[in-house]
Order: structure tokens, then sequence, then C-alpha cells
């Protein structure tokens, strides 16, 4: 059953500071994700992988087409079309988003920022805070540093606050950009690991990787985007495989 | 050539109060007792006493008194006072009544700082000079703000300068001229009497006119008529009292007391009601 | 009802009334000022809802309406048309804007509070920190002094005020203790809804922060709605997740606060988000 089913989804920044010039980013693209399935979005920088998560999330305005969501009480809604106050309640309990942008939240304690972001989903304040520790155990977080500002935080671990924040209480849909891009390997080995055992609780994952391996490891389906347009849709073997961006990505 | 005389023509009626001035009192009272507590504005008159003096009471009394009345004035508690004296003077020089200090027997009394001690009857009036009739004047100085309080029963500035006296001093340091609702309406301020009298108000038999020359304002508590001090449930109202304090002269205990000098230093006390005191007295 | 707070077709114009006013005003004649008339329209044809628990940005430079969209909310000025309902009064039937005064008044005591950016605005200085909660709780029929005391501790506790400054005038104060203090004087009766203009601004930056802070956690907790009227697009972030911008007295924009900052659509809004990311 698909989760998530993207038809005709155009993006086009209009710049009225630079005369009011276009630029497009998507052109028509159709996209599904299903409960359980990992489809990771590749291709050369600028083709319009992080445009289309951040569509799907509405932190961009979708110029024509429809996302649709299904939710968990099973109905299908129109991120493209909803008012914004619908997409925000969406926001969290059926859409998640891990950002490669750390957006730390400024003074705020560790364990609190994750704890919070379940909480906001409807968890218990005390189970929040149990699976908060959890999460960021799991994901290697030195306890220590809990009670800390996230501000003073490295660049990997921050991402990996985020990820556990995102996935506290797990979304139907996950979108993840670039959740690995700042780790050294053991870190990344469990970020990766934790990713995997989302997809197999049913998670739908949409995910944009720059490297190869996470994909080949992770992604039950492959997207490549080029210029905003689907150029090719497949198992990841196959679609690697033929695809010249193989060399590109892997580099 | 006209004299100055003949350009003054031939002059008003005699007298300090002519009859339009008493009809307008009457008709500003008559809203006052339909509106407890509600000031009433009305064209306060100049008065052969100065404004401040108790020139509001005496309009309320002009207005009221006629020859068969009985009219007491006091001052502080006493019938001999010059203040109270002259005034007493004036009006019955005036009216033709008859002067009365036995509380029982007045008609009508005027008063400013005291409430007799003998309760008063439903056939008698009593008459309250007030200096400052506003009581919202120790929050809020903007008159127009005044009048948005009352108008709206926005009286919360009130309890607020109530509960700082509580937590500056750690009691409500209001003595005289202490605000209390009237029919749980409008605020008012019961000039300056001593809180011991502020009881005598409530659910009175008599009614009670307040005057206020200076500044225009007629307000009334009519008999039967709840008044109710501001003060939190959790911390009571409590009235002047001196513990073993008693009137050097009758002896009374649960009258008002004040205090007065003796020659070698010892405290003594006195009833302030001299004709309470004098029929107590004589009792005993 | 989903909405705390629902506003429909507001406007206010300083000036004539009259329909002649309106022409010539708005974003795309780049005035408020009415050509015709002279007129100022402040603001027109406001509308936005605001959930339980949900905090709703007004953005805008100086001169665009917020500040005037908030104050017709708020009953501290009377709207020249529109209506707003709060689902915490009449069950969102009754049209509050067209209260009389005292009922306007009243609404201030426990079902729409607001945080002004001036403390001075919203406390009486010569008054101390318990006496300025005190109005509040007095105004909602308090009157028994210890649990008065009491609410009022409890309220400088959770607004972060040390208890022993409880009984000190506010006038003795600092600029940002002044306005946590007012802030506990807001959310003394528990209202639904809470109006904050330009709460940090004027306050210096570490300790505008620790204001902010509070508020984030106020917001998170207390399940109030919110309307957050600032210029300062890091409050805005911090605070709410929808937004709406304002131009010469028009909504010219309204999105998800993240949208807003990465991918806004209005010519205006392109400019205060280019300049605000500098």
């Amino acid at each position: 059953m698909n989760v998530l089913e993207i038809r005709g989804l155009v993006k086009t920044f209009t710049l009225h500071t630079i005369d009011g010039r276009t630029v497009g980013a998507l052109h028509g693209v159709d996209l599904d994700v299903a409960r359980g399935e990992h489809v990771a979005l590749a291709g050369s920088s600028g083709a319009g992988k992080s445009s289309l998560l951040r569509c799907v999330y509405r932190t961009y305005v979708p110029t024509a087409g429809r996302i649709l969501l299904r939710t968990s009480e099973g109905t299908p809604v129109d991120l493209a079309a909803l008012p914004d106050s619908e997409v925000a309640d969406l926001r969290g309990r059926e859409l998640g988003y891990v950002s490669q942008f750390l957006r730390a939240e400024p003074r705020r304690a560790v364990l609190d920022v994750v704890a919070r972001a379940g909480a906001a989903r409807g968890m218990d304040p005390e189970a929040a805070r149990d699976s908060a520790a959890t999460a960021l155990r799991r994901l290697g977080i030195d306890e220590r540093l809990w009670a800390m500002h996230t501000t003073v935080l490295s660049g990997g671990q921050k991402q990996r606050v985020n990820l556990a924040a995102g996935t506290i209480s797990p979304p139907r849909l996950l979108l993840l950009d670039e959740p690995v891009s700042a780790l050294d390997p053991v870190n990344r080995e469990a970020v990766l690991a934790m990713i995997a055992d989302l997809t197999d609780a049913g998670v739908a994952v949409l995910s944009v990787f720059h490297d190869l391996d996470a994909i080949e490891r992770l992604a039950t389906r492959v997207v490549v985007l080029e210029e905003g347009r689907v150029a090719a849709d497949g198992p990841p073997a196959a679609v690697l495989r033929d695809s010249e961006l193989n060399l590109e990505v892997a580099r | 050539m006209r004299t100055v005389t003949e350009l003054a023509g031939t002059g008003g009626p005699r007298g300090i109060f002519d009859e339009l001035s008493k009809r307008e009192v009457r008709r500003a009272a008559l809203t006052a007792v339909a509106v407890p507590g509600y000031q009433v504005p009305f064209g306060s008159r100049e008065m052969p006493v100065a404004r401040g003096w108790g020139s509001g009471g005496l309009q309320v009394t002009l207005a009221l008194v006629g020859p068969g009345d009985r009219l007491k004035v006091i001052d502080q508690g006493e019938d001999g006072g010059v203040n109270a004296a002259n005034l007493r003077r004036l009006v019955v020089g005036h009216v033709g009544c008859e002067e009365e200090t036995d509380t029982r027997r007045a008609t009508l009394i005027q008063s400013r700082h005291r409430i007799p001690e003998t309760p008063l009857r439903a056939d008698q009036t009593l008459v309250l000079q007030v200096p400052v009739p506003e009581p919202l004047r120790a929050v809020e100085h903007d008159v127009r703000e005044q009048r948005r309080m009352h108008a709206q029963e926005d009286y919360a500035r009130m309890w607020v300068g109530l509960y700082e006296d509580l937590v500056r001093n750690g009691v409500v340091t209001k003595s005289a001229g202490y605000p209390c609702m009237v029919n749980g309406r409008y605020l008012i301020s019961p000039t300056p009497i001593p809180r011991f009298d502020v009881p005598k108000l409530d659910q009175a038999e008599h009614l009670t006119l307040f005057g206020a020359g200076r500044e225009k304002r007629i307000y009334a508590v009519p008999p039967h008529t709840r008044v109710e001090p501001l003060v939190f449930e959790d911390v009571p109202f409590e009235v002047e009292h001196t513990p073993g304090a008693a009137c050097r002269h009758c002896g009374a205990t649960a009258s008002y007391l004040v205090e007065v000098p003796s020659m070698d230093g010892a405290v003594a006390w006195v009833c302030s009601d001299t004709d309470f005191c004098t029929r107590n007295r004589e009792v005993r | 009802m989903s909405w705390a707070l629902k506003v429909d077709g507001l406007g206010r114009v300083y000036g004539e009334q009259g329909p002649r006013s309106l022409p010539g005003t708005g974003p795309e004649h780049g005035t408020s000022v009415s050509p015709a008339t002279g007129a100022v329209v402040a603001a027109w044809d406001v509308g936005f809802e605001v959930a339980p628990g949900e905090a709703l940005g007004i953005v805008g430079e100086s001169g665009s309406g917020k500040s005037t969209v908030m104050r017709c909310v708020a009953g501290d000025e009377r709207p020249s048309r529109g209506s707003a309902y709060l689902s915490a009064y009449d069950d969102g039937r009754t049209d509050v804007l067209a209260l009389d005064d005292g009922a306007r008044r009243r609404l201030r005591i426990d079902r729409v509070a607001v945080v002004y950016q001036d403390p001075a605005a919203g406390l009486d200085l010569d008054t101390s920190a318990g006496g300025n909660i005190a109005e509040r709780l007095t105004a909602a029929g308090g009157r028994h002094f210890g649990r008065i005391r009491e609410r009022a501790a409890e309220l400088l506790e959770l607004t972060e005020v040390p208890l022993s400054r409880m009984d000190d005038p506010v006038r003795t104060f600092s600029g940002g203790m002044r306005q946590r203090v007012q802030i506990a004087k807001a959310l003394a009766n528990r209202p639904p809804v809470l109006l904050l203009d330009e709460p940090t601004t004027g306050l210096d930056a570490s300790v505008a922060a620790g204001v902010l802070d509070l508020l984030r956690n106020l917001l998170e907790r207390l399940g109030v709605a919110a309307v957050v009227v600032s210029h300062d697009f890091g409050v805005i972030e911090m605070l709410t997740r929808r937004v709406m911008v304002m131009q010469h007295g028009r909504v010219v924009e309204t999105g998800l606060t993240d949208q807003l900052l990465e991918d806004p659509q209005h010519p205006y809004s392109q400019r205060l988000v280019a300049a605000a990311r500098g």
C-alpha cells in the first residue's frame, strides 16, 4: 500500500528580488513510496532531490501537482493543497523530516530536545524521556552530553540528535536529507542500523544520501532525478549499475 | 442715573438656599437613593461656610429640613463643638426648627466624623458631610478613568491597594473613610468616620445621605442596604478597640473611645459621642 | 471547533471611514494612505484562526499594520470593521469586537491576555510584582489574600522571577525581569488566548534570549493559542509554527513558518527574509 503518491509535481522559484526571474527545480515528478519501503533519491547536485523532500514536507510550496499522503486513518490528503494548519498537525506524527542542516534548538538540553519531540507527538512525557534516552544511547551520544545545550555539540553529534528527535515515536513517512553526512564510520553504522530498523517496522522512507554504500544497504528502490525529472526508477543494484550517476555518487 | 441697588433688581428670595436649589438637591438625593452608592452630581451652591467645611452636608440638610424637625449636628461626636454649634444655629435660625442633642429625639442628624452610638431608627435621617467622595482617588487620578471604573464595576485596583497595604504593613492601615461596597455594586468612601462606625451603615434602619459640596456629589445608603467594607476573606475587618480602655466619665468600654491627654502623663479615654456619654452617666 | 481565536475581515481605518478611502492603498500601491481622503488604512481584510496550543506569527515592518491588528483583537482599539470570535466566549458564537467596552474589558481578565513590548504598558511599576498579579486575580473575583499570594508566587516561579522579589515594586526590576512579571500577570487567570506584541524587542540580546526561552517553554506547556507580533524573524521562528506577513495594512502571505523562511512567495516576503538572513 502506498503511503506517498506524488503526481506531476512541479516546483518553480520566482526570485522577485532578482528581477523576477524564475528557476525551475522540479518539472513534473511522479513517485510512490509504499509502507515499509525505503526509496532513495539519487542524482547530481541540483537535480532536485532536496527540493522534492521539501515540497513533501511543505517547507517549499509546490507550484503544481499532487502529493498524496495516506495517513494512519487511511484517508489520502493532498499535501500540496492542504491548509497550513493541517500540514502542521501532520508534521511529526505522520510526517517526519531529518535534515542535513542542523538547526539546533538554542539553549535547550540534548535530552530535552529529543524528549520534547516525542511529547509533541502525544507521548507521555515520562515515556518520551525514556525513549529519548534509549535513542541517544543507541546513536552513541555520550550520556555526559545529555544535559548540555545542543549548541555545544559537534556537527556529527547534532546530526544524530536531530535523527533521534525525528524518529522518536516514528512517523508514517520519514524524509531523510543527508542524515549521515557528518558522521565518522562507527556512528554512521549506528545511524544506518537505526534507519534500517525503521523501514523494517513499516515506516515509509524517502531519502537523499550522499554515499552509494548507504543507498545500497538501506534502499529498497532507487529513483534517479535529472534536472527535476525522474530519469530512472527500480531496484538499487540495477539502477545504480545502469546509471552514470554511479561514479559520480561514489566519488 | 441708576444706583447699583436698582441695577441689582429686587433681589432673590431671602435666605441662604433658594427653593430651586433645594429642589435640585432633592432630585439628586432621590436619584442617589434609587441607585445606592452612586455619586450623583449636583450644582453645589455657595454656602456661608467654606467648601470642604460641611457645605455639602449643609445643602442636603437645608433641602430636607422643615420647621417641624429636630436637628442635631455633631463634630467629632460632640454637639458642643464650634463647627457643630455654628452649623446648627445657622440652619435653625433660617428654618425655625428645633435644636436637638439627644440622638433619640432628633429627626435629622448632620455629622462628619461619627455615626451616633445610639442606633438610628427608620424615622431618622443621617446626613454626612463628605470632604473627598471618590474612593478611587487613592489609586487613580484621572477622573474619566474613575468614572469608567465605577461604570464597569472594575475595582481590582482598590483590591491591589489593600493587598499592597497588607504586604507592606502586615495589617490594613486605612482607618477613617474605609472603602465599602454598597448593595454589592458601587464602591463608596463613607467620609472620615472610623472603621468602628462602618458596620452601623450595613442593613441600617435609617437613610444616610452623603453630601460633598466642594466635589458637587450626593450619594446615599438607603435603609436595609448592604454596606460591606472591602476586605479579603481571610483577613478579618477589625474595628478600632483598645483592650482595657474605658470612658473616664461613664465607664463605657464598647463605645468609640478617644484618647485624652492628662496632666500626669497617664492615658485616659473618653467617649467620642458626648450625648451617649451623658445619658450613660445618668443611667449609672 | 478547532480554533481558540478566529478573526474575520478585520479592518482599521484612521480618518474617513467610507469606501472612498480604500482605493489606491495596499501593497500594490505602495502605501496605506488613501490618495482620495488622506485616511490611513492601517489594516484591511485581515483574517486568521489560531488553534489551542498553536502560535501564529504576524510579521512586517513598522507601519505594516501588525500591531494595529493586535490592538484591535486585544480590545485596546475599535476596528472599523470585521469580527472576532473566541471559543471560550459563548462557544465562539458572539463577535467579541461588537461587545460594549465593559464586556470587552472583562474578556481581558481571563480569556484574552496581552503582553506588550513595554512592560510599563501592562504593569503598574509602583506596585509590587505580587500586587500586579493580584490585580488580575482580584478582577477575576479572588478575595482570599492567602490564596492570591500563593497563586502569585506560583506564577512568578513559572516565569522564573526570584520569590524574594515578590514584594518589591516592579520599578526596581530590570527590563527582562519586568517582562517576566508582565508575562506572569498575563497568565494569572489561565487565559486560552495570549497576544504577544514584540515581547522581547527592546531587551538586551542575552536578556531577550532568556525571555524568549521562557515564552517558548510556556507556549509548549500551557496549550494556549498565541498570536506573536514581531519584526524579528528569530522570535517568529522560535515561537510560531504558522505566520502571516503584512505590508501596508494587508496580508500579503500566509504560510508555515519554516516555509516562509525557506520559500517566501510574495516579493515583499522575499525582501524581508533576505534582509533578515543578511
